[in-house]
């Protein structure tokens, strides 16, 4: 694996292109996407230890593999780590093909990569160990934040750059929902994590009370709606149409759908807080404002849908539209749940519940994890300029996986309910019906399913890191080139 | 109807200076989006957006996009 990463360390010309034929950074995009791929195993591993460990917590051995402080390592896996790998991997490939120049600066994208590492090392050693700023998804310590800034300032800074330096004069809508997403993460992870250090593993917010919590969940839902959504629609723009080789259904529609999202998703933040100290207005602002995000987000869902508009036919042999599509056929069905959550009368029953946990993993199994998956591998066979190792493993892959996201979703959603039904039910005299212990007891068999699901996708993302290692391992090799020349 | 416009009504001096911002951002903020969907689908605007729909699919080929809107 390491010989892979330092070779492509390598610039290479793109086969193809035209006479100018920029000296596109590929080798930067690989060792992202490689990472990327491993960092979804550990992501799921660790995803799935913790839902066995909360169907049977016997299995919390230790202080430093319990529940509480995996969980964080879990979501900084998937969300930072995974996530974080695939956005980078795409917005420098995508960034240079649009703009058809390489990359600003090589020595800052490698900067960023190794910097970027360096951040999901210092969350593996440190949320065992139980450092925390106790922040939901921003639990990381000063130090790493300070880094984190750094690191991803890197990263904004070389995009802007390479875009400045574009020989097209449009910049292609992609690459504007990139844009947005580094824009606003640096701001919000720059206010949420301002903290006054007591040690170099402790340290305090400088916000507190209701301010605190409005704050966290001001950077907590635009965690999920500029890093886990505007970036992963910049993948959707460009993926979709490249790979279905057609023309976007809508360019003005993605063009509403850009600055709906970033008006409108920032004000999101408030509908985690229904029914706290926080005043009403504003969660009920938080509210409507979700309830109006539902027109942009189904926009952009139909247009990378009706994308494939006459085209329908290309999803039986093509594996990876059926990632990006399904994709978005969970990205539909999740923000028009997310708004409906996040009224008040529904909140009273969801909150606190596992319905929460089931709607944020339609999101992000069904949604993100997707169309990371599909644009991976997209990103492998062209980058590698070689075929699939095995097409049956990638559909053994995306049946599996789109399996145990179902699974997974649809226990969390009748236990979530069931737990808030249990919650509200009070006899004749007003009198709770069920003690806490009794919930507890009821969602057993829902959390085993849960584990079940969760255990599938693992399953299938090792499942492709073996495809996509084999793939690698493959290149190059004399086979793989005669296929390739065949096809050319 | 009444209990309609109770629930709409406003202690106008009892808003703070936050309370005014806010409530600024927002009305500024519908107007801008109310003035992008105007923007966005007047229909002599029409060609300036959707001639880049192809656009992705011309990237391998730079020379395409001379006379296709695109190139400096």
């Amino acid at each position: 694996m390491t010989n892979i990463l330092f070779k492509s360390k390598e610039v290479e010309k793109v086969v193809g292109s035209s006479s100018e034929n920029p000296n596109y950074n590929f080798g930067i995009v690989k060792a992202f996407a490689v990472c990327a791929v491993v960092y979804l195993v550990v992501g799921a591993l660790v995803g799935d230890i913790i839902a066995w460990q909360l169907s049977f917590p016997a299995l919390n051995l230790n202080e430093y593999l319990s529940f509480g402080r995996l969980r964080p390592l879990h979501t900084n896996a998937v969300i930072f780590a995974f996530g974080g790998c695939t956005l980078m991997a795409t917005a420098f490939y995508v960034v240079q093909r649009t703009c058809a120049v390489p990359l600003w600066s090589n020595r800052m994208a490698w900067f960023t990569f190794w910097g970027w590492n360096l951040v999901i090392v210092a969350a593996v050693i440190s949320f065992p160990m139980g450092w925390t700023q106790g922040k939901e998804y921003a639990e990381l310590e000063w130090p790493v934040d300070i880094l984190i800034a750094v690191v991803w300032l890197s990263y904004m800074f070389n995009f802007i750059m390479t875009i400045a330096n574009r020989k097209t004069s449009h910049i292609y809508v992609a690459n504007w929902f990139f844009l947005g997403m580094m824009v606003m993460i640096t701001y919000l992870h720059v206010v949420n994590s301002l903290a006054i250090p007591v040690t170099m593993t402790k340290s305090y917010s400088i916000f507190s009370g209701v301010h605190d919590a409005m704050i966290q969940w001001w950077w907590g839902h635009n965690a999920v709606g500029f890093f886990l959504t505007a970036g992963f629609l910049g993948i959707m723009y460009y993926f979709i149409p490249k790979q279905a080789d057609l023309p976007i259904f809508s360019y003005r529609l993605s063009v509403l759908h850009f600055w709906a999202l970033m008006f409108g998703y920032v004000w999101l933040g408030a509908h985690h807080l229904q029914y706290t100290a926080l005043p009403d207005w504003a969660g009920s602002l938080g509210a409507a404002v979700s309830i109006a995000m539902i027109i942009p987000s189904w926009g952009g869902a139909i247009n990378g849908l009706m994308t494939l508009s006459g085209a329908w036919s290309k999803l039986r042999d093509d594996y990876v539209l059926r990632f990006l599509v399904v994709s978005l056929a969970f990205y539909a069905m999740s923000t028009f749940e997310g708004p409906v959550m996040s009224l008040k009368t529904v909140n009273a029953l969801s909150h606190y519940t596992d319905w929460t946990i089931g709607h944020v993993h339609s999101g992000a199994l069904g949604w993100v994890a997707m169309v990371s998956i599909g644009a991976i591998y997209h990103l492998v066979t062209r980058l590698w300029k070689t075929d699939i190792h095995s097409v049956p493993l990638v559909n053994s892959h995306f049946w599996i996986h789109t399996i145990g996201t179902v699974i997974y979703i649809c226990a969390m959603w009748v236990s979530g309910i069931m737990q808030g039904l249990m919650w509200r039910a009070t006899d004749d005299y007003g009198n709770l019906v069920y003690s806490f212990a009794e919930t507890v007891v009821a969602m057993h068999p829902y959390y085993v399913l849960r584990s079940v699901g969760g255990l599938l996708v693992l399953l299938g993302a090792l499942i492709m890191l073996y495809n996509i290692v084999m793939t690698i391992r493959g290149a190059g090799q004399p086979k793989a080139v005669a296929a390739q020349a065949a096809r050319a | 109807m009444n209990k309609l416009l109770e629930y709409f009504e406003t202690d106008w001096e009892a808003m703070t200076r936050a309370d005014w911002t806010g409530l600024i951002i927002v009305l500024v903020l519908t107007l801008l989006m109310v003035a992008l969907y105007v923007w966005i689908f007047k229909p002599s605007n029409r060609d300036k957006f959707e001639q880049y729909r192809d656009f992705v699919n011309s990237d391998e080929d730079v020379k395409r996009e001379v006379g296709h809107g695109q190139t400096k």
